[in-house]
């Protein structure tokens, strides 16, 4: 067995948390049950790792199985990557029968076509997904199996979920390849990122939006007729009536306009604004006739919920403001905000 | 006031951790090299108790004290006292170089308002700034307080404190290749904690800096108070949140940076007089 194969097995054995190795193991396959029987995961990984590859060495293990491996260890830890979305164009409307064999050589053509060292591996889930794994090399070098690329297709949707290495230069490649595959014609990037991949695909395969078809029930009342405080499951009897009923309103315009189901897990939503500075004369402050440039960053371990619970603490003005709300909608979380022309001040434009 | 830039060029672009330090009783600045020898003996013996930094490893401490006349505001000032701690492996070889593993220093910039009524025995240097391990820093500042019975004490730096100095730093100079003006905001008490970055044009920031200041070379308070009002503003136009009720923690221009932690980065030797002067009323206030 070739040695970096052996390394590069080894080192994807230490980076599974130990109570994963055996499942991780059975999911590959790639080692018999009897061998598996063999293995003392109880001992410390560096040694569980060398383990493993001495039985990889007795069924001599090529690269394309040890990226199997890979490909597994990244679907189950997905979240640890940065995800970006793409969306594939159709010239024409009819619907192809896909034929995952064909995408598969046409892939692999296209790719090997114009790079010659580049290793490919294909795995397929039962949610349709297909996974992709592309380790990318130059004409005169193999390829870096350390930094590959990962590409998550679902074959009846025009979406394309790519966490590229960190070599961005094979990106247009990528996309040329995936578009050829699967008969498309065209691709462009959203701005929509993500470490959560379920949250994107829920975004963009709008699975959340059926939640503002369903009946939202109606806040829980406590025990005496009064609405019940959402951060307590008792009444808050410190409330008084006209700011139980403020709160009743935040709540219910925050569900019409996020939904009542759980929200899809964003991390984070930048807008770069290049509206205007607009303040009251009498201030007589800055009054250009320039954009007044700046760059906002939100960010959050949940940033939707995050942002919901926002009127009922009292930092925001419910409803909050449709930048904001328009995430899930317009499945972006990247925006440039303009000053539209020639109407209210308060209106923008987001192109 | 003209500094020379190779003696405080160590100063810039590190991230150093802030402390209020009481007056030191009986310092002489004459002894340095026997306090340099006392400290030294005072951190292997505290390795040698088992408080060592690293594990394994037989690690030479070698300390250096010296004095730097060039950091301090006035002739009324002290001479800033750096403190650094270099490291010396055994295994490697003669003509390995020292690897400065610590460094910390005392300064006083237009510190007056403490040093002003001060007893002659008392020599005060109440700003403390630290760049290394926690375990040195605390190693060291045992040493100093039993030694010169003197108290350290982290300097937070509140929020107030934090506009004022991004006001009067947006208000810089622009240079060619400036960055932005950036303040980090957090609201941490909600069921998902949020942070918030709003970082402006440094053209724009100072732009709007100098319509709102209104006296050349004075800031009033009222003037940091309506330039964070037109920001707090321009951002509740767009997202509707009201950013005044978050807690600014963190501000950072091409000048300086500074965090709610007491931590801070200057940048440029230009404004370092500036800088440390208002961190030294920072101190100053805090051990009042």
């Amino acid at each position: 067995m070739d040695e970096t194969v052996a390394e590069y097995i080894r080192r994807t054995v230490l980076k599974i948390p130990r109570d994963e190795i055996k499942m991780m193991l059975q999911k590959w396959g790639f080692l018999s049950e009897a061998q598996l029987q063999t293995l003392n995961f109880h001992q410390i990984k560096d040694n569980i790792s060398q383990e493993v590859v001495q039985l990889c060495e007795e069924n001599s293990a090529d690269i394309k199985q040890a990226a199997v491996l890979d490909i597994i260890y990244n679907h189950i830890h997905q979240n640890k990557r940065m995800w970006s979305v793409y969306q594939m164009k159709k010239s024409g409307e009819e619907l192809e029968y896909f034929d995952i064999t064909d995408f598969k050589k046409k892939f692999k053509r296209k790719l090997q076509s114009a790079l010659k060292n580049v290793t490919i591996t294909f795995k397929e889930y039962e949610d349709n997904a297909i996974w992709i794994r592309v380790a990318w090399g130059t004409p005169y070098k193999k390829p870096n199996q350390y930094k590959p690329s990962y590409v998550v297709y679902h074959s009846q949707t025009p979406y394309v979920f790519i966490s590229a290495s960190v070599l961005k230069s094979n990106l247009p490649l990528l996309c040329q390849a995936l578009i050829v595959a699967s008969n498309y014609h065209d691709i462009r990037e959203m701005e929509l990122r993500s470490h959560s991949l379920n949250s994107l695909k829920d975004i963009v395969f709008k699975s959340y939006s059926q939640n503002f078809q369903t009946y939202c029930p109606k806040l829980r009342q406590g025990g005496n007729g009064e609405p019940e405080s959402v951060f307590s499951p008792a009444t808050d009897i410190r409330i008084v009536q006209e700011n139980s009923s403020e709160k009743e309103r935040i709540h219910r315009l925050n569900e019409e306009v996020f939904g009542c189901g759980p929200q899809p897990k964003l991390e984070f939503a930048q807008y770069k604004l290049e509206t205007m500075f607009k303040s009251d004369p009498k201030m007589g402050v800055l009054d250009k006739k320039e954009p007044f440039r700046c760059l906002v960053k939100f960010s959050s371990p949940h940033l939707l919920e995050s942002l919901k619970s926002l009127a009922l603490a009292g930092m925001a003005d419910a409803p909050l403001s449709p930048l904001l709300t328009c995430i899930p909608h317009k499945a972006r979380n990247y925006f440039k905000i303009r000053e539209k022309k020639g109407s209210f001040p308060e209106s923008f434009v987001s192109p | 006031e003209n500094v020379d830039p190779q003696k405080t060029a160590f100063v810039l672009r590190k991230a150093w951790t802030l402390y209020s330090v009481t007056p030191l009783y009986r310092f002489h600045r004459a002894r340095l090299r026997d306090y340099a020898r006392l400290l030294g003996a005072f951190i292997a013996a505290e390795k040698q108790k088992g408080l060592a930094v690293e594990v394994g490893v037989e690690l030479d401490i070698k300390v250096a004290l010296s004095s730097l006349a060039e950091l301090r505001g006035s002739e009324q000032d002290q001479a800033a006292l750096l403190v650094q701690l270099s490291m010396r492996s055994r295994a490697s070889s003669r003509n390995s170089e020292d690897k400065l593993v610590w460094s910390g220093w005392f300064c006083s910039v237009y510190g007056d308002d403490l040093s002003e009524n001060m007893p002659k025995d008392f020599t005060c240097l109440p700003l403390f700034l630290t760049h290394g391990a926690e375990s040195y820093t605390s190693m060291v500042g045992s040493w100093f307080q039993k030694t010169f019975d003197c108290c350290f004490c982290r300097l937070a730096i509140s929020p107030l404190n934090l506009s004022w100095m991004v006001a009067m730093w947006a208000g810089c100079k622009a240079d060619r290749a400036a960055s932005a003006v950036e303040l980090v905001f957090s609201v941490p008490r909600l069921p998902q904690p949020l942070n918030i970055s709003y970082a402006i044009h440094p053209e724009d920031a100072k732009a709007l800096w100098d319509t709102v200041q209104k006296t050349p070379g004075e800031i009033t308070q009222e003037e940091v108070d309506v330039f964070m009002d037109c920001l707090y503003a321009h951002f509740h136009r767009h997202f509707k949140i009201h950013l005044s009720a978050a807690k600014l923690v963190k501000v950072s221009t091409e000048v300086a940076s500074a965090h709610c932690d007491g931590i801070v980065k200057i940048l440029h030797s230009q404004y370092l007089p500036g800088v440390l002067m208002l961190l030294t009323e920072l101190a100053i206030s805090q051990i009042q």
